[in-house]
């Protein structure tokens, strides 16, 4: 048990703390184009076999935490909720062939491999992103500075996505 | 329940998420306040619109009863206006009255008071016919609607029939399209009357006889109702005089002509039944007269 809880406490803890006390201020002094966000990082190394009503519970609670450093009530939540179910339709499409074994813990590229692992977390930070930017707009109208912002965001996430994950290479 | 509680079961991820969702939007519009003011903004036009397309809905639905209503407006106008045109002769048709106040007897008022000839009553046409040689009308109005034979019916652009069989709810108007109509009209110009009738053929056509022939008759001159019929009142609009007035073969002091009808028989709608209040007394003159022959 602990050794499933604790690796994602402090991931949860890690990647919060790096999104609201590093990344939060890159983007405030880069401008609103150089949006980096880590944290939902976090939702997608959550246990493959966590039930989905679970991870959407936490990631709404990851969301929520990272809202009251970025003064977003709401905006975050609903985004890391939907990451978090979102997480659960890119598993089911991205599954191996015969399902998974319950050998693979996380979805990391120590368990899956580098190549559908990148495959999933660019579909995964992807969806996130625009449905973050969506819900902060909150408005059709600015569709394409939300297209724009979320390409830009996109691309500057995944480089720390990757960076992270070949620092730490998560197991568990 | 159970399936309910299957079905939450299956979906569980996605209840939670749309649950999550629906907390989530509450929360946005409720803490932030760029969200509140474009929420705010677009459910206003939303609600706008929505209560737009309301009024026009009930609008459209009330349309029946107020053209009931503005119908019944109608009917009261046509009525002062008959009992109007009355006032221009008023030997005829008005009182002269001295009335005493009742308070104090030195300060009298003379007062003409003006008694109304006609009631106007609204009906809807639900049977027609046009093509035979005497033809009919249906109306929704019977004897529970104060109908009774022998009542003119007219609508705002003419004259469409006299009622001549009256049920409870329904009466059968014979239209001005029939073989023994005959209606006392006048030219307006003149002010001189005849017979109108109609000979058969053309629906929108009818024959003015018995005008004299020293009257310069023009194509275009306008007939209107003579008001010496006890059922129409003077001066409702008939047509225009179609065509030379030629004089009567039949009888040779007379003209005869025809009249293009004012009132398209063949799209009749909404039409007025029109009660002449003093019929009664005046039918029991004529049979005085009659019986004095």
């Amino acid at each position: 048990m602990n050794n499933k809880l604790f690796p994602n406490l402090w991931r949860f803890i890690g990647l919060t703390a790096v999104q609201v006390l590093l990344l939060k201020q890159l983007t405030l002094s880069l401008g609103a184009y150089f949006n980096i966000l880590l944290y939902p990082l976090f939702i997608l190394f959550l246990p493959i076999q966590l039930a989905t009503p679970y991870v959407v519970l936490l990631g709404f609670a990851t969301g929520l935490t990272v809202d009251f450093f970025y003064g977003s009530i709401g905006v975050h939540a609903s985004a890391g909720a939907f990451a978090g179910f979102f997480r659960f339709l890119l598993f089911a499409a991205f599954a191996p062939k015969g399902g998974y074994s319950g050998k693979e813990p996380i979805f990391s590229p120590e368990h899956m491999g580098w190549s559908l692992f990148l495959q999933v977390s660019a579909w995964f930070f992807l969806s996130y992103l625009f449905w973050y930017f969506s819900v902060d707009n909150f408005t059709i109208v600015y569709f394409g500075t939300v297209t724009l912002k979320t390409l830009a965001a996109w691309v500057l996430t995944m480089v720390f996505v990757w960076l992270y994950t070949a620092m730490f290479n998560p197991k568990n | 329940m159970g399936k309910i509680l299957q079905l939450l079961l299956r979906n569980g991820g996605f209840v939670t998420f749309v649950l999550v969702e629906v907390f989530c939007f509450i929360i946005i519009v409720q803490f932030n306040k760029r969200q509140n003011a474009i929420f705010t903004h677009t459910t206003g036009l939303f609600a706008g619109r929505v209560l737009e397309r309301r009024q026009e809905f009930s609008d459209y639905i009330g349309l029946k009863e107020r053209i009931d209503s503005l119908n019944g407006v109608n009917a009261q106008l046509q009525t002062d206006l008959a009992n109007a045109r009355i006032v221009k002769f008023p030997m005829q048709d008005t009182f002269i009255v001295v009335l005493y106040d009742s308070l104090n007897s030195t300060d009298s008022v003379r007062r003409r008071v003006m008694r109304p000839l006609y009631e106007y009553y609204t009906a809807s046409v639900i049977g027609n016919s046009i093509s035979s040689a005497n033809n009919w009308l249906m109306i929704n109005r019977g004897s529970k609607d104060h109908i009774a034979p022998n009542m003119a019916v007219v609508t705002n652009n003419g004259i469409v029939g006299i009622v001549r069989h009256v049920d409870d709810h329904f009466s059968m108007v014979m239209s001005v399209l029939h073989r023994q109509t005959k209606i006392s009209a006048a030219l307006s110009k003149f002010h001189a009357f005849g017979s109108l009738i109609w000979e058969g053929g053309d629906p929108s056509l009818m024959t003015l006889k018995y005008i004299p022939k020293h009257f310069e008759v023009k194509p275009g001159d306008e007939v209107v109702t003579s008001g010496f019929s006890q059922m129409f009142p003077r001066e409702i609009r008939i047509g225009t005089v179609e065509g030379e007035a030629v004089q009567d073969p039949e009888n040779p002091y007379f003209l005869v002509m025809k009249v293009r009808l004012s009132q398209d028989m063949s799209t009749v709608g909404d039409v007025y039944v029109v009660k002449n209040l003093f019929q009664p007394e005046q039918d029991s003159l004529q049979v005085k007269v009659r019986n004095e022959q």
